[in-house]
């Protein structure tokens, strides 16, 4: 087994791969900058626990938009299925007399749109699910 | 204190949105043609009134509701320390002389995982001579009640400077 390079792009986000053999029974794979080590198994009793050697989970979960605090659903910018940049402008949240543009983080697309206008919100609410 | 001043505006909220993040930057103008309060409600802006935003220092939600209703102390406080008359908080945002609307405060913030940029957004019926008749009953002006003008400048300073000094005496 030879050492490679290489970079895989998971759901727009660009993942450096690189594995290194070491020695016979050893593989060093370098992911995003974490390392992990395989060893063959049948000689190799420690096995490393499974979660150690995924990808990143967060990367993959569906993403949210929660309420940052309770509030008032005054308007919703954006539509289901609609392909949204970060920095979008998504809901306004009247709370308190007081109005809050709530903004992706993310870019990605609106999967739900888990709200009405009007709709009286509490902290911590999922208000908008993307993909 | 670094105040920008403008001659007519859409509104002082909107402007001060597009600026950097620049805490206290305080952005004032003599007139505004869409100036507006919750929901978009349209705030009478004439030339006379005091209308102005100031970008808040990095802060929670939380705390920034806590300075919507310390603004609206601060406003009845100046009212009442420089003039003869009795101002009324209607919390968290209003101020009112004699059932009438003199002060609005609109406090404005984007929010992401975190809060980007705040603003508050201030204005004053200060010297107002008449209002439309649709507003007549609701709303004063500072030279209504006092029957003589009052100075723009000084009261913006005023609560402003007290605006800090109060934020200073809560976070301690």
């Amino acid at each position: 087994m030879k050492e490679r390079k290489f970079k895989l792009n998971i759901r727009d986000k660009e993942y450096e791969v690189e594995i290194k053999p070491e020695g016979k029974d050893l593989v060093k794979i370098r992911v995003a900058g974490e390392e992990f080590d395989f060893r063959k198994a049948s000689r190799q009793k420690q096995n490393l626990p499974l979660a150690k050697a995924s990808l990143p989970k967060k990367s993959f979960s569906e993403k949210k938009i929660i309420a940052p605090i309770s509030g008032t659903v005054s308007e919703i910018f954006v539509a289901e299925g609609e392909q949204i940049e970060k920095d979008k402008k998504v809901i306004l949240l009247s709370a308190m007399k007081m109005e809050n543009e709530i903004v992706a983080d993310f870019k990605g697309r609106v999967r739900k749109i888990r709200v009405e206008k009007e709709q009286n919100v509490k902290e911590g609410e999922v208000l908008i699910t993307m993909e | 204190m670094k105040i920008e001043k403008h001659k007519k505006v859409t509104s002082t909220n909107i402007l001060a949105k597009e600026k950097k993040h620049e805490p206290w930057l305080v952005i004032w103008a003599e007139e505004q043609t869409a100036g507006h309060g919750r929901k978009k409600d349209f705030w009478f802006s004439p030339k006379g009134g005091l209308y102005f935003s100031i970008i808040l220092p990095k802060s929670t939600l939380e705390d920034i509701q806590i300075l919507t209703i310390l603004a609206s102390f601060v406003v009845a406080k100046v009212i009442k320390e420089n003039f003869d008359l009795e101002p009324f908080i209607k919390l968290p945002n209003d101020v009112y002389i004699n059932q009438k609307k003199v002060a609005g405060i609109l406090t404005e913030a984007v929010v992401g995982s975190e809060v980007r940029f705040s603003i508050m957004g201030i204005g004053l019926n200060t010297n107002i001579n008449s209002f439309p008749e649709r507003l007549e009953n609701t709303a004063t002006s500072l030279k209504m009640e006092l029957g003589k003008e009052v100075d723009n400048r000084t009261i913006i300073n005023q609560i402003v400077g007290e605006l800090k000094t109060q934020l200073k005496i809560i976070s301690e």
